[in-house]
């Protein structure tokens, strides 16, 4: 128990961009920067030497203005970026949603997606029959499925993609800012979901809601310019939060 | 490969192969039709026009399967260049290994040669040719086929991220490639005019392989790279040349490919 009492750990964790300083970029401006002996990009640190740890159970909240860093916090989590230096640990399945939806094709049906979102995700097919139903009817498009996708409704289509998300069985969930989808009822329903889930399962979402902050987080960290400016209660981060505004 | 990555690649090619000839009539038929045409108008305007190939025995058929093993050499490359472009929005949001989006590309591709094969031997069988224990290494030869086109994909789809150029100077070498290739022409009309350029024409791989394969596929009397060169050192050029770029490829692939998410 002691030795894997933590779900993710992160140490010294930085990461930064080398951001394009021309407008085109192609062949020919590389030769002509290198040419002229120019670098051709700008770096951009976007992760400054960021140390935290993630209980198993806990329910993380990252709040802080745009371009703070948050996206490029869970990307990196989620080893779609590779970090510059640090070290990240992670202990069990990790399943981000950076986007909801990823890689489905209008021209599959809803049944299709379903089963291809899953093999994004790492879910062989034995494993997503298992979650299928569960799936459908959290998303009550039972009727829907043999349609193709591009006949969805986009508020539909949310709702399919936010019911993989929430059905797909990891050790660790990464939600970026994907609370807010489908109707009143809807909403009802994935709030409800939420409060379950708190103290199941290891969730860190990415949100600009602070009463979801409160409502679902036992923690929260607040990022500014790429550093970790705050790492506490929900209540003190938020309210942290609503002071940069001031 | 692990099985993560062979569920992903199994779900890849299926979506593929799905959604390649949605919304058309004939469907699936045109991975039969689309060789056919195309063989039908070299075959009029070289054998009937140009009356190309004449010593050559069952020259329809030899002209086809040139023709079959080029397309797929051009469409695996073409698509495995393009996957990862068409395929960036996957790689931007989800983690996984990068080299599963150009062999789902170049899978496909495989697919619709092994049907245009098909297509193939029943014309062989129908022109009289007779099947015999040499169609055995036709599948070697393939795969040799497929891993110089694997190579090329993976080294210049991964230089492609950045650099979109390449796709396009790719297209313009490939139709100048074409005819460096004894494909429309027999290679005995070269060596008329000039040993020695048939002699270099033969070093390069597509050339070995799509003669060897016409030699044990069709005819004996099709010239290849062990008759034209005596020497063996030159003899194995061919397969080096294969072997390099499928070895540079890959490094350079798995080089590249750590960056892809923040450069596409």
């Amino acid at each position: 128990m002691k030795k894997n009492e933590y779900a993710i750990e992160v140490k010294n964790l930085s990461k930064s961009f080398k951001l394009p300083t021309e407008k085109s970029s192609g062949l020919k401006q590389a030769i002509f920067n290198s040419l002229k002996g120019i670098k051709g990009y700008t770096k951009q640190e976007v992760l400054k030497d960021i140390s935290f740890k993630v209980k198993k159970g806990e329910f993380l909240g990252i709040v802080g203005r745009n371009g703070s860093g948050k996206s490029t916090l869970l990307k990196t989590l989620s080893k779609i970026y590779v970090p510059d230096c640090g070290e990240i640990k992670i202990n069990g399945a990790l399943v981000p949603f950076i986007e909801l939806g990823v890689g489905f094709n209008p021209e599959l049906t809803g049944r299709e997606n379903i089963y291809l979102n899953g093999a994004l995700l790492g879910f062989s097919n034995q494993e997503m029959d298992k979650m299928y139903q569960e799936i459908v009817d959290f998303a009550e498009l039972e009727p829907f499925m043999n349609q193709k996708l591009k006949n969805y409704s986009s508020g539909m289509q949310v709702r399919l993609a936010f019911s993989i998300a929430i059905r797909a069985k990891g050790d660790i969930l990464i939600l970026d800012e994907v609370l807010a989808v489908g109707d009143a009822a809807f909403q009802e329903k994935c709030n409800k979901y939420f409060s379950d889930l708190k103290g199941e399962q290891t969730v860190i979402i990415v949100t600009h809601d602070m009463e979801n902050v409160k409502r679902f987080c036992d923690r929260a960290i607040l990022l500014e310019n790429g550093k970790i400016v705050k790492d506490g209660k929900p209540e003190v981060v938020a309210r942290n939060y609503l002071n940069l505004f001031k | 490969m692990n099985r993560k990555d062979r569920i992903l690649l199994l779900e890849l090619v299926k979506t593929d192969f799905k959604l390649r000839y949605q919304g058309s009539i004939l469907g699936y038929l045109w991975a039969i039709i689309r060789p056919l045409l195309l063989f039908g108008i070299l075959y009029i305007v070289f054998a009937k026009f140009l009356r190309f190939g004449s010593d050559i025995p069952f020259y329809p058929v030899y002209l086809l399967t040139g023709t079959v093993l080029w397309n797929f050499f051009v469409e695996c490359t073409n698509q495995g260049i393009q996957s990862l472009l068409i395929r960036s929005d996957l790689m931007r949001k989800i983690a996984f290994k990068k080299w599963i989006i150009v062999l789902s590309a170049t899978a496909t591709a495989l697919i619709n040669l092994g049907i245009n094969l098909i297509v193939v031997v029943v014309f062989a069988l129908i022109s009289g040719v007779t099947p015999n224990l040499g169609w055995f290494i036709v599948p070697f030869l393939i795969f040799e086929l497929y891993l110089l086109s694997l190579g090329l994909a993976l080294f210049l789809g991964s230089i492609n991220v950045k650099f979109r150029d390449v796709q396009s100077i790719w297209e313009v070498l490939v139709s100048a490639l074409f005819y460096a290739v004894p494909i429309i022409y027999p290679l005995s009309m070269v060596i008329s005019y000039n040993e020695m350029a048939a002699k270099i024409l033969v070093l390069n791989p597509l050339a070995q392989i799509i003669q060897d394969i016409r030699f044990f596929l069709i005819t004996n009397e099709t010239m290849t790279i062990w008759e034209l060169i005596k020497n063996p050192i030159f003899q194995v050029i061919p397969m080096i040349i294969v072997i390099v770029v499928l070895f540079f490829g890959v490094k350079i692939f798995q080089k590249k490919s750590r960056y892809f998410a923040e450069e596409i």
